[in-house]
């Protein structure tokens, strides 16, 4: 194991000292960007988390905010009282609309288009297990039957949660089809 | 109600360029409530956005406080 994993790191690092001086300034160049990046994202941070706590006052809701940043994308959770729930809405359609609304603000502020993640009352973290399970169940049901799967229609955040996990059971592959906001997934035998 | 109205105006204030020229007030009519949003008028797209887009997240969050039978419109007039 060990010796597989060292051949590609020394050819990695003979490569890297043949061109020693590209190299280097390469890599200072990929970490300004990146710090750049970040320091952006941290303000996409700052500024969702002004304008969503604004509003739990005018509400009157408990509610702690909670800024991170995560797989290159700031993420705003909240978490609190019983009233958030309103917030998230049928079917989270509350939440996704006050993230658009989040990611406009913030666009506003910042001048630059945000991938920003709301997630209100664990509600994306809950909803993630959920779908996560029904993408294996068709899966292995299609699997087992060899007859494709049509899904209920989907939000692009629930559709990729079951295309990951449709794609860790052998045997089947998902596509989407249809058009927003009824795009549903199909899961196909091999 | 004006918990309605004021939580809509922040709303719409931190997407538009001019901020200071919004203005949310709640109509009765025969035909029920409304919220009216007034803009300044080159704000109008924004707060409507692509295919009625901001507009219909604006009125999904409404519902979703409390405001589920009260009608939110982006009122079109240079006043």
């Amino acid at each position: 194991m060990s010796d597989t994993l060292q051949a590609p790191q020394d050819s990695e690092a003979q490569e890297s000292q043949v061109d020693e001086t590209t190299a280097n300034t390469d890599a200072d160049a990929t970490e300004d960007d990146e710090s750049e990046h970040e320091s952006l994202l941290v303000r996409e941070g700052d500024v969702a988390g002004d304008y969503l706590e604004r509003l739990l006052d005018l509400l009157d809701y408990d509610g702690d905010i909670d800024l991170d940043v995560e797989a290159g994308r700031a993420v705003v959770s909240i978490d609190g009282g019983e009233d958030l729930e309103k917030l998230v809405g049928p079917r989270g359609n509350a939440l996704e609309a006050l993230q658009e609304l989040t990611r406009l603000a913030v666009q506003q502020e910042t001048g630059q288009r945000s991938r920003l993640m709301l997630d209100i009352a664990g509600w994306r973290a809950d909803r993630r297990q959920e779908l996560s399970d029904l993408g294996t169940a068709t899966a292995q049901k299609v699997a087992s039957s060899g007859e494709k799967a049509r899904m209920q229609p989907m939000t692009p955040f629930e559709r990729k949660i079951v295309h990951d996990a449709v794609a860790a059971v052998k045997g089947v592959y998902s596509e989407s089809e249809g058009e927003e906001p009824k795009r549903f997934v199909v899961v196909f035998p091999e | 109600m004006s918990f309605l109205a004021d939580s809509l105006e922040h709303l719409v204030r931190g997407i538009v360029d001019n901020p200071d020229d919004v203005r949310v007030e709640l109509v009765t009519t025969r035909r029920g409530r409304t919220l009216e949003i007034h803009v300044n008028p080159e704000d109008l797209g924004k707060v409507i956005g692509r295919g009625g887009r901001t507009a219909t997240a604006l009125r999904t969050v409404m519902a979703g406080i409390g405001g589920r039978g009260v009608r939110v419109d982006v009122v079109d007039t240079d006043h």
